[in-house]
């Protein structure tokens, strides 16, 4: 009777231990992509965000790339072009900022 | 006089091109071929033809920045490098060709799948076909008849179609799309035409924006923010680069003058 239960336990501990590894993972997934969304979501408005917001977008961005090129293919390809776009949006908005703000 | 030297520079830039391009004339596109883009990358390996899409049926109810920011196309054929299996996945064309999504509460059809039988190989041929489909020419010439017309192009003035509501273009796709703020619009501004006697150009960051937002045309296409500061010809314009990249392409043709050169003399 003892065995059965230590088994029963043994059991449940490891579907739990199953359950919140995925969910982890469900969460890590969610997490940079919500991280590409918050980050991507000012575009429209680069030009108003002064060089230390957008320093610290492409920041994100950096990070998020890490974050993607470990993703599956398909999924790699599109965010990967997605945030290039945002990412070079931003350095180029940066650079128009900083050199204009050395220029006399 | 200042005609003739305008004429003769023209015709000496489209000389010039014409003889770069080998001494063959480039064949004018037909109003319904206008804007197809040829598919093939994967293909004809996979044993299908390439596939050929048609920008009139997707610009009349997508905006281009859906479709090349959000979604993730790239601006020229083949540079996308999509397999079948992405799009089965439910990205590119797969993001709206799902089997689920509907346009104007029509179902989209479903794009590829990895395996198909022979009552679905129809469906492949929806979009992996070179040969020209009597069908889809009439329903461009259908569409067409209800448009405001052009001279060049695919014979539509869709920046009019537009701003009469004859179309309604989405920017916005459930699940791809990323909410965004509106765009504080920048202004419109006059670039000076190189050559003497052609008016000068009128750019309209409003018109462009609407359907592109910012990252479509900086900084891959226009690298300089300061205007003018982006210097370019009207022969790489021809060659495809800068405005080139749409237009003659997909946009209205740089051979229509007028829409650009536009600054009253």
């Amino acid at each position: 009777m003892r065995t059965v239960v230590t088994k029963l336990k043994r059991g449940a501990l490891a579907g739990l231990t199953c359950l919140l590894l995925w969910q982890g993972a469900a969460l890590g997934a969610e997490a940079w992509l919500a991280e590409f969304e918050s980050t991507c979501a000012k575009t429209n408005d680069a030009m108003e965000l002064s060089t230390q917001e957008l320093s610290l977008l492409i920041e994100s961005c950096t990070r998020l790339q890490k974050v993607i090129e470990t993703q599956e293919e398909s999924l790699r390809k599109v965010y990967s072009k997605r945030l290039q776009l945002c990412k070079n949006l931003y350095v180029y908005v940066l650079d128009y900022k900083k050199n204009r703000q050395q220029s006399p | 006089m200042k005609k003739v030297l305008l004429i003769c520079t023209i015709l000496l830039a489209g000389s010039s091109l014409l003889w770069a391009a080998g001494g063959s004339k480039k064949k004018k596109p037909l109003p319904y071929d206008f804007g197809s883009v040829t598919i093939s990358n994967y293909s004809q390996t996979g044993g299908m033809a390439p596939v050929v899409f048609d920008h009139w049926m997707h610009r009349k109810s997508y905006t281009c920045r859906l479709c090349h920011v959000d979604i993730g196309f790239g601006m020229s054929a083949n540079s996308t490098k999509m397999r079948a299996a992405d799009n089965a996945k439910g990205y590119f064309c797969g993001s709206c060709h799902n089997g689920k999504s509907a346009l104007n509460k029509t179902k989209i059809f479903d794009s590829c799948a990895t395996s198909y039988s022979r009552e679905e190989y129809p469906r492949c041929l929806k979009c992996h076909a070179l040969e020209k489909d009597p069908a889809r020419e009439e329903a461009f010439f259908q569409f067409r008849d209800q448009m405001p017309k052009e001279t060049f192009g695919n014979g539509i003035n869709w920046e009019k179609a537009e701003s009469l509501g004859l179309i309604k273009l989405s920017d916005q796709l459930d699940g791809v799309s990323i909410k965004k703020s509106g765009m504080k619009i920048q202004g419109d501004f006059a670039l000076k035409a190189k050559v003497e006697g052609m008016p000068d150009i009128i750019f309209s960051h409003s018109k462009h924006t609407v359907w592109n937002g910012c990252e479509v045309c900086h900084p891959d296409i226009f690298m300089g923010i300061k205007r003018g500061s982006t210097k370019y010809t009207m022969i790489e314009l021809f060659e495809g680069k800068y405005c080139g990249v749409c237009h003659d392409k997909v946009a209205f043709p740089q051979t229509d003058c007028k829409r650009c050169h536009a600054k009253p003399v």
